[in-house]
């Protein structure tokens, strides 16, 4: 059963195409990510799924499906007068298509992501940016979406720190059960977690298991002319 | 019809409550130029209601209406640079209205002159803040996420476009009203300081709204009676005040 089906996507800023024929499909419980090199349309392709970029071609939902969203966390000001736990309730009540009360606590929220509960009464400004990361991945969660999105930061953050959240997101996504669409430009992540990759760079490179698409080849496709080494995980 | 001090501080405490409070969630998205600007489009809307002997209030808030309309339709048809936009547009607003003011009314459109409005307006905008900080206070959730994110509205099944087009419908509504109180030129300034202060000392959220309509309420009732006592407009004694008091407030800043 699909979850999500995007069929020949294009997207433009005024004359300049920033996606075009972009055509997959997300079944539920599926980790898909869509990797490709910077100002290839990834984002793009995210802000045309939630519906803030208008587009042609066709992106359809199972229906009632309830979406989260993580966007990088550069997007949201920090410096705001405002609570984790008001934050977190900015959901309740509002959605139009979603039920009045949030699935989840405040609490259950924060512990998705191993925040203890004193985090609850914390400022926006007194939080770190790693754990401003997290609030934003359980705002997504607690009303318990069929579908996260999840747009890995750009800026440069430890390895070890990104490490922890893709292993925190598949042990979520096991637990709550959402199908998990990722962007990401690290083949290790992409190889680790994911069941389907889409390659972009403003069309479509290739869409399959990681193992099947991503050889050399396509990489190359991909991201030009410089030397790769491919990935075998034996485990 | 005579107007006592008492019902004038009574509906200028309503009117900086209500500014306050739409300030604070402006200042969410850094609105506080394009609510200074805004401001500048009700003096043509006021200099017609002047010449043409109708209620200025309306002519105000008409024009302040096709202003809001603009900007909503530029920032989401189009790929103009809106800061660039709504300067022009104003200040030419701002010189449309400067030629087309009465000369002996112009200080009172720019400045306000509380003491000088009719009864039935004083509880017309007493009617309209009441409604604007309804309107505020009900929806505050969605103007919340709105104000700080329209991809996270979106994803939460929202429609950031509609709230953004309802805050400044409510936003020209306070303008319109609140011109009596300050004037063209200072209106801005009672949306944006009270909430500019607020935002320098508040813990929340809850807090940060609460406070911003108390200290536009605080600063209306304090300078609508000093002006009273010493023969000054109540406008410019609001601005002066609430601005030291802001630059004060920025070694109180939590952070």
């Amino acid at each position: 059963m699909n979850i999500l089906e995007v069929k020949k996507l294009r997207v433009a800023y005024g004359r300049e195409e920033a996606l075009r024929d972009i055509s997959f499909s997300l079944e539920k419980g599926e980790t898909l990510a869509v990797l490709g090199p910077n100002g290839s349309g990834k984002t793009t392709l995210f802000k045309a799924i939630l519906g803030v970029i208008p587009y042609e071609g066709e992106v359809i939902f199972d229906k009632n499906i309830r979406i989260g969203y993580v966007p990088q966390k550069l997007d949201i000001e920090r410096d705001l007068p405002i609570t984790v736990e008001e934050f977190l309730l900015l959901k309740e009540g509002i959605m139009s298509r979603h039920p009045k009360h949030l699935t989840h606590t405040v609490y259950e929220a924060l512990d998705f992501v191993h925040l203890p509960a004193s985090f609850a009464k914390k400022r926006f400004s007194e939080l770190s940016s790693g754990e401003l990361q997290r609030v934003m991945i359980s705002w997504a969660l607690i009303d318990h979406p069929d579908l996260l999105l999840f747009d890995e930061p750009t800026a440069s953050v430890d390895v070890a720190g990104q490490e922890t959240i893709y292993n925190l997101l598949d042990n979520l996504r096991r637990r709550e059960k959402f199908a998990l669409l990722l962007i990401s430009h690290d083949l290790t992540v992409v190889y680790h977690y994911a069941t389907k990759v889409v390659c972009l760079n403003k069309t479509q490179i290739c869409f399959g298991s990681p193992r099947d698409v991503l050889t050399t080849e396509e990489l190359r496709k991909l991201y030009g002319e410089q030397k790769f080494y491919t990935h075998t995980h034996n485990h | 019809m005579g107007i006592s001090l008492v019902q004038v501080l009574i509906v200028g405490a309503m009117i900086a409550a209500a500014s306050g409070v739409l300030g604070s969630f402006a200042l969410l998205r850094r609105m506080a130029l394009v609510g200074d600007a805004l401001s500048h489009v009700a003096f043509p809307g006021i200099a017609l209601g002047l010449m043409f002997n109708f209620n200025p209030f309306l002519g105000a808030l008409a024009f302040l209406i096709l202003g809001i309309s603009i900007i909503w339709l530029i920032e989401h048809k189009t790929k103009l640079p809106v800061d660039t936009l709504v300067g022009i547009m104003f200040s030419l607003a701002l010189a449309l209205g400067a030629m087309l003011v009465p000369e002996e009314r112009i200080e009172e459109v720019l400045f306000g002159n509380i003491m000088a409005v009719s009864g039935l307006d004083l509880w017309l905008a007493a009617l309209l803040s009441l409604i604007s900080l309804f309107f505020l206070i009900t929806f505050y959730k969605r103007l919340t996420l709105t104000m700080i994110s329209r991809d996270l509205s979106y994803s939460a099944g929202s429609r950031p476009h509609l709230f953004e087009f309802l805050f400044l419908l409510v936003f020209a509504l306070m303008v319109a009203t609140g011109i009596k109180f300050a004037g063209a030129l200072l209106i801005g300034s009672l949306i944006i300081i009270p909430a500019a202060i607020a935002r320098n000392v508040a813990s929340s959220m809850k807090n940060y709204l609460l406070l911003s309509g108390l200290i536009g309420t605080m600063g209306a009732l304090f300078s609508v009676y000093v002006a009273f006592i010493y023969g000054l407009e109540a406008g410019p004694v609001f601005v002066i005040t609430s601005g030291i008091v802001f630059f004060i407030s920025v070694f109180l800043v939590k952070r």
